[in-house]
């Protein structure tokens, strides 16, 4: 079938008016007759992601009157609904139908919210020939975005060929393209609405620069991991999905390891001050997270069960639920309290500060060579000692090392190679991975083990239970003993030549 | 894909305005559609305001040497598609006997609508009044032949013959729909055959569509009744002949 093709028009708004239309079509009035068709308005709120996966993958979900809808590569896609929905909405929360099976893959597990709501006039025009056949429809559309901000009006004129009359099509469109106010476009009304609110565009942290006095390049990493804790509070506090969370407390990680690998180049005793404040936000975050973590895994492991029925869990989802709500009244008790807006307030000001009145006699280039080259010293120190005996404290303390070295990484960045930076980042990506594995495995078998203690304790659930959770109790450990052999592989392939000399390389 | 001639071997008897209603009203109800203006003289497709020219012409069609989809045109209507008349269809008997073996040369017109199978689900044929090769491709590709018959007893003699004709098709022939058309009440002879016929006849249904002025001004307003009079009762007793059509497309899906 032929495509349509959308043109941007420069020109003052029309509000779909005959005359203001037909005044802005004028070009084509030399060959061709114009019949006006219905004017209609139309409310949306499109939608998307915190982090805007549905736009990353093409796709365009939008709440218009009592319908969801869904455009993007595929045929447009909607789904009626029988009462009002409320945002955020997670996918379990959206009405079924093809616009959730649309949509699903793209969320994973994060919740869609409101972007731009915008009020659009379109007016249907035909084209017609000397017949009075209708050769091209054109839709002439007036989108004006409302919240978060107020938008001009922004005019997109589509062009839709006819079965059988491309020729009239592409002549339409030359006439207009070569006709005032008229410019080719290939975006959405959503990317429009969205450039028109300067929305949408990640905005780049302030970036560290060689020449940068240290004290100031850390403080502006320090800055963006602030922000980056600031930008998921509300998310984690209204729990509008687990990734905010998530997100959130791997800032609070970066923040400490850079405390603890470059705090020191910072004045005030600013690293001795904060780091047990951060520690506390840590420790703060970590049952909700853990008990989040299992949630999200539990229909999984319910599934993967071969004695065990998937039902025969339900009473530990129930205990899992009933805990997390206690743990998240804690967390959400903790994060409003004065404690953490104080925190929060005196090292957005402290940083300010720093990077004011950088006083730093050392360079960010000496830094990121210094303390790169020491946190890897130390991971290869560690990574040489583990051996297929070691105990599993030695194991953690090397995956503990690496991400270290992998955060004064991700720091300093911008003063790497980029090729080199990846090819060791991937070096230490594959460590990385067995050593998670390997930690999970352990993690999730003294927490089941502590589970099933409370529930003995508490819930008295049936056997059936406490037999599906043993099932799940021997998985974890022998995945944990397939992490630990994997381990031995992937240390001997990092501690190999290219690894450490790729590292020497990366050092600015 | 379902396939529905209007087809009468008599000329001015109401095909081309029945095939253009119905047309119409199954895109209206969300059908893919398509028209095939199958007669020369080419009056569906001027309703359409389309040009009756097809590249290539009737020979290169039934030929097999062009493949239809580039002579489709969308009308001004959602779901309906137009393949236009041309006025070498005048010689697409010639061109059918050209195609060789018998046998095949009937099923000509199946095989070339077999292609559109996919993105059509209805396609109707609107034929040339005659008994010829062509309409012998008409009916081998039909599903369901609406027969227009004007209450005389000349044509329900036509609609006899047709029905005798179509008994020769071994078992696979389409389902034959009999209706009234241009039915004028103030004829008494017009009123008992409507009264009386389809309880006598199998195939024949009580609808009518009434010799009504505002049918033939399809031709003014180039239009189906539907895009402008569409509470006409010309309108409606295409609505009735539609609801009957739906039936018989569904009886025939089962049957299948």
């Amino acid at each position: 079938m032929p495509t349509s093709l959308i043109l941007h028009w420069q020109g003052g708004p029309t509000r779909g008016e005959p005359g203001a239309v037909l005044a802005g079509l004028a070009a084509l009035t030399g060959r061709y007759d114009l019949a006006l068709g219905a004017r209609r308005v139309r409310d949306a709120t499109y939608l998307d992601t915190v982090d805007w996966r549905l736009r990353r993958c093409g796709l365009v979900l939008s709440h218009e009157g009592s319908a969801l809808v869904l455009n993007g590569s595929m045929e447009p896609r909607t789904t009626k609904l029988s009462e009002t929905p409320t945002w955020p909405a997670r996918v379990e929360h959206l009405a079924p139908g093809p616009v959730r099976d649309g949509v699903a893959d793209a969320m994973w597990i994060r919740a869609v919210a409101p972007k731009v709501r915008s009020r659009t006039i379109t007016r249907d025009v035909a084209v017609l020939n000397e017949d009075g056949k209708t050769v091209v429809r054109i839709e002439w559309t007036e989108a004006t975005g409302r919240e978060p901000v107020r938008t001009d009006p922004l005019v997109r004129v589509v062009l839709r060929p006819l079965r059988g009359y491309q020729g009239d099509a592409d002549r339409v469109a030359r006439v207009l393209l070569g006709a005032a106010g008229f410019t080719p476009a290939d975006d959405t009304v959503f990317e429009q609405l969205l450039q028109a609110a300067g929305m949408g565009e990640d905005e780049p942290g302030a970036a560290i620069t060689a020449d940068m006095p240290a004290d100031v390049a850390v403080a502006t990493a320090l800055l963006g991991f602030a922000d980056a804790i600031t930008d998921n509070l509300t998310g984690t506090i209204d729990d509008v999905d687990t990734e905010f969370l998530h997100d959130l407390r791997v800032a609070v990680r970066r923040t400490r390891s850079l405390l603890k690998v470059a705090g020191d180049v910072l004045p005030d005793r600013l690293a001795e001050r904060y780091a047990p404040r951060f520690k506390w936000v840590g420790d703060l975050t970590t049952p909700t997270r853990d008990l989040d973590v299992y949630l999200l895994g539990l229909d999984e492991l319910a599934r993967s069960l071969t004695v065990g029925e998937p039902a025969d869990l339900d009473p530990f989802g129930a205990h899992l639920r009933k805990e997390l709500a206690t743990q998240r009244r804690a967390l959400v008790r903790g994060l409003e309290s004065q404690r953490f807006v104080r925190l929060l307030d005196g090292w957005r000001a402290a940083l300010t500060k720093v990077i004011e009145n950088g006083r730093s006699p050392i360079t960010a280039r000496d830094l990121a060579a210094d303390r790169i080259r020491g946190v890897a010293r130390r991971v290869f120190r560690r990574a040489q000692a583990i051996t297929p005996e070691s105990p599993a404290e030695h194991v953690h303390a090397l995956r503990k090392r690496c991400k270290e070295l992998r955060y004064v990484l991700e720091v300093f960045r911008p003063l790497c190679p980029p090729g080199v930076y990846r090819a060791v980042l991937k070096d230490l990506k594959r460590l990385q991975d067995v050593l998670g594995a390997f930690q999970d495995g352990e993690v999730q078998s003294a927490k089941l083990r502590l589970y099933a203690h409370d529930m003995l304790e508490h819930d008295r659930p049936p056997a059936a239970t406490l037999l599906a959770m043993g099932e799940l109790l021997s998985r974890f450990v022998r995945e944990q003993h397939e992490a630990r052999h994997d381990l031995n592989g992937a240390l001997v392939t990092f501690l190999g030549p290219k690894t450490y000399s790729r590292i020497e390389g990366l050092l600015p | 894909m379902k396939t529905v001639a209007s087809y009468n071997i008599k000329g001015g008897v109401g095909k081309t305005t029945a095939a253009v209603n119905l047309a119409y009203l199954a895109a209206r109800a969300g059908h893919r559609t398509l028209l095939w203006d199958l007669d020369p003289q080419g009056a569906a497709t001027f309703l359409f305001r389309v040009k009756p020219r097809v590249k290539g012409g009737s020979a290169r069609l039934v030929g097999g040497k062009r493949p239809l989809d580039p002579a489709l045109r969308a009308t001004d209507f959602e779901n309906l598609d137009l393949l236009p008349a041309d006025f070498t269809y005048r010689n697409m008997d010639l061109d059918l006997a050209r195609r060789g073996d018998a046998k095949k040369t009937v099923h000509t017109l199946s095989r070339l609508l077999r292609d559109l199978s996919d993105e059509y689900d209805l396609v109707f044929l609107d034929t040339p009044p005659s008994l010829s090769l062509v309409s012998e491709n008409v009916l081998h590709a039909a599903d369901v032949v609406l027969v227009p018959i004007i209450p005389t007893v000349l044509a329900q003699r036509t609609f006899d013959q047709l029905v005798e004709f179509l008994g020769t098709f071994n078992g696979d022939g389409p389902r034959v729909h009999g209706f009234f058309s241009m039915a004028d009440r103030r004829k008494s002879l017009h009123r008992e055959l409507i009264a009386t016929l389809p309880a006598e006849r199998e195939g024949i249904s009580a609808t009518a569509i009434p010799a009504l002025s505002v049918i033939e001004q399809m031709a003014v307003h180039r239009a189906p009744l539907g895009a402008y009079a569409p509470h006409s009762p010309a309108a409606r007793a295409y609505d009735a002949l539609w609801t009957e059509l739906v039936q018989l497309l569904a009886t025939r899906t089962t049957e299948h």
